[in-house]
């Protein structure tokens, strides 16, 4: 074993080859999974919200998109994404949005049964309380039920960014430089050090994942509150 | 003030709901009471149309409630509801919990709402307690709050649905003393209470249910010296002598 190998190439493993090209590497992988992130949390608390909805035409359309995603492997979407959106816009899409956009709509199908989870596990009295003061349905879901659900699905929440984290890394397969595929290239020009590469890529993984889980516990102790009997 | 003609519910097969005819006039309390399944709690949920019917009229305060015209969000909000779990929001305070509707839907200044919120509270005698969380208080205090919350709106009629069932009996008091004040401060009330001291002092009506139907409706002093239905007076047995049910069954 010989890890010369990462400090040699540590600055283009972190950051690629950032600033005088594009940022890569680590830097890359978190720019992707914290932007997914964000937008599939909109987009799967709005998609989570239509599933549950009482008007049948809006939550079984919602339902059957959330399931033709959720029944595709993330490569695929990735790939749609990557061939579609290109014929769509009629020009060329940066690869780093292109992934974006599928790491989104895949994250948010997954996010969207959370919430809806969330949303169908709050006790029925709690939204009939809020009908009966003469609270319109989304009054209710905006200041009674939603506060009380998301606070527990955070720790699902949790999990599904840790997994995005790790899916990033299908990102190299579009060619964006993200942690693996700066693995990959140091690996194809120095030959002889595909254990030392992948392992130190791995722990790298681990570090960032295994960081969120605990920064996460940390924020949900701080959001918890004593649930009444 | 509540009107309710020829009304029907079914549940699937089941009739839980069966030519409900009845009439609340302003400032009267009403008991409703009755074996378990008997259709009560059904019943005083159609007031409001947390249920559904499925036939016959019911007017509350001049409003039809299958009328498509009538803003039945508004309807909600001039009557009070209170519910046998209590159903305070666990995430807010006494104090929130109490001046969420008036803020939201009536638009009233947070000033304005926290005053009434604690005139409301000084009223169920819990005036100390406007910053704790719903965990934080016994089952008899929650219950209070939550009357202080249905009337935070300034309701023009209540409803109770079981008030004090999940209550345990030292908590009972508290919670029908609130009842009382606040039927003698002029409040239409429905109630539907197995309290038959309740019922015997501060109600005007009674109603018998059983299986749906109404069977008797007659002033408390009737219905307790006098009712007409073996099936009123069987219940009425169990519930003023629970010992006597229980040495006959252990007869038998």
């Amino acid at each position: 074993m010989d890890f010369q190998v990462i400090a040699d190439n540590f600055t283009y493993f972190m950051i690629g080859s950032w600033p005088k090209g594009d940022l890569g590497g680590v830097a890359l992988t978190i720019y992707l999974a914290v932007t997914s992130c964000l937008l599939s949390f909109i987009f799967g608390l709005l998609l989570g919200l239509l599933s549950v909805s009482r008007h049948r035409f809006i939550s079984l359309p919602t339902m059957l998109v959330i399931n033709l995603v959720r029944g595709v492997p993330l490569l695929m979407v990735i790939f749609w994404m990557y061939f579609l959106l290109p014929a769509f816009f009629g020009h060329g899409f940066p690869e780093i949005r292109t992934v974006i956009i599928a790491l989104t709509c895949f994250t948010a199908a997954y996010m969207s049964q959370i919430v809806r989870a969330g949303v169908e596990g709050i006790p029925r009295g709690q939204l009939e309380a809020g009908t009966s003061t003469g609270l319109k349905h989304w009054q209710v879901m905006l200041y009674i039920v939603l506060p009380q659900g998301l606070r527990n699905m955070i720790p699902s929440f949790v999990n599904q960014f840790v997994s995005l984290i790790k899916d990033t890394s299908l990102a190299f397969i579009v060619g964006v430089s993200e942690l693996t595929h700066v693995a990959t290239q140091v690996n194809n020009r120095t030959m002889a050090y595909p254990t030392e590469i992948f392992l130190f890529i791995a722990l790298v993984y681990f570090l960032l994942c295994y960081s969120f889980t605990s920064l996460s516990r940390w924020l949900e102790k701080r959001l918890s509150w004593r649930k009444s009997v | 003030m509540i009107q309710c003609k020829g009304v029907h519910k079914w549940f699937k097969d089941l009739h839980v709901l069966n030519d409900i005819n009845l009439q609340v006039t302003k400032g009267e309390v009403l008991v409703v009471c009755g074996p378990s399944g008997s259709g009560k709690s059904t019943l005083i949920r159609t007031i409001n149309k947390l249920e559904p019917i499925n036939e016959g009229t019911i007017i509350v305060d001049g409003m039809d409630l299958a009328d498509r015209k009538t803003d039945i969000n508004k309807l909600r909000a001039e009557v009070g509801f209170v519910f046998q779990q209590f159903n305070l929001y666990p995430h807010l305070s006494v104090m929130n919990n109490i001046t969420l509707a008036p803020r939201k839907i009536r638009k009233t200044p947070r000033r304005e709402a926290e005053e009434q919120a604690m005139q409301l509270l000084a009223r169920v005698g819990l005036a100390e307690k406007h910053a704790a969380y719903p965990s934080q208080l016994s089952g008899g205090q929650q219950q209070r709050v939550a009357i202080a919350r249905a009337l935070a709106m300034n309701p023009r009629i209540m409803l109770f649905d079981e008030p004090t069932s999940a209550l345990d009996p030292e908590m009972i008091g508290e919670v029908l003393s609130v009842m009382q004040d606040l039927a003698r401060s002029g409040m239409t009330m429905m109630v539907v209470t197995h309290e038959m001291g309740f019922a015997r002092e501060v109600a005007n009506r009674v109603i018998f249910m059983d299986a749906g139907t109404i069977l008797e409706e007659a002033p408390p002093a009737q219905f307790f010296r006098t009712p007409q239905h073996d099936r009123a007076r069987q219940f009425l047995n169990q519930l003023l002598t629970p010992m006597h049910g229980a040495s006959t069954t252990a007869a038998a």
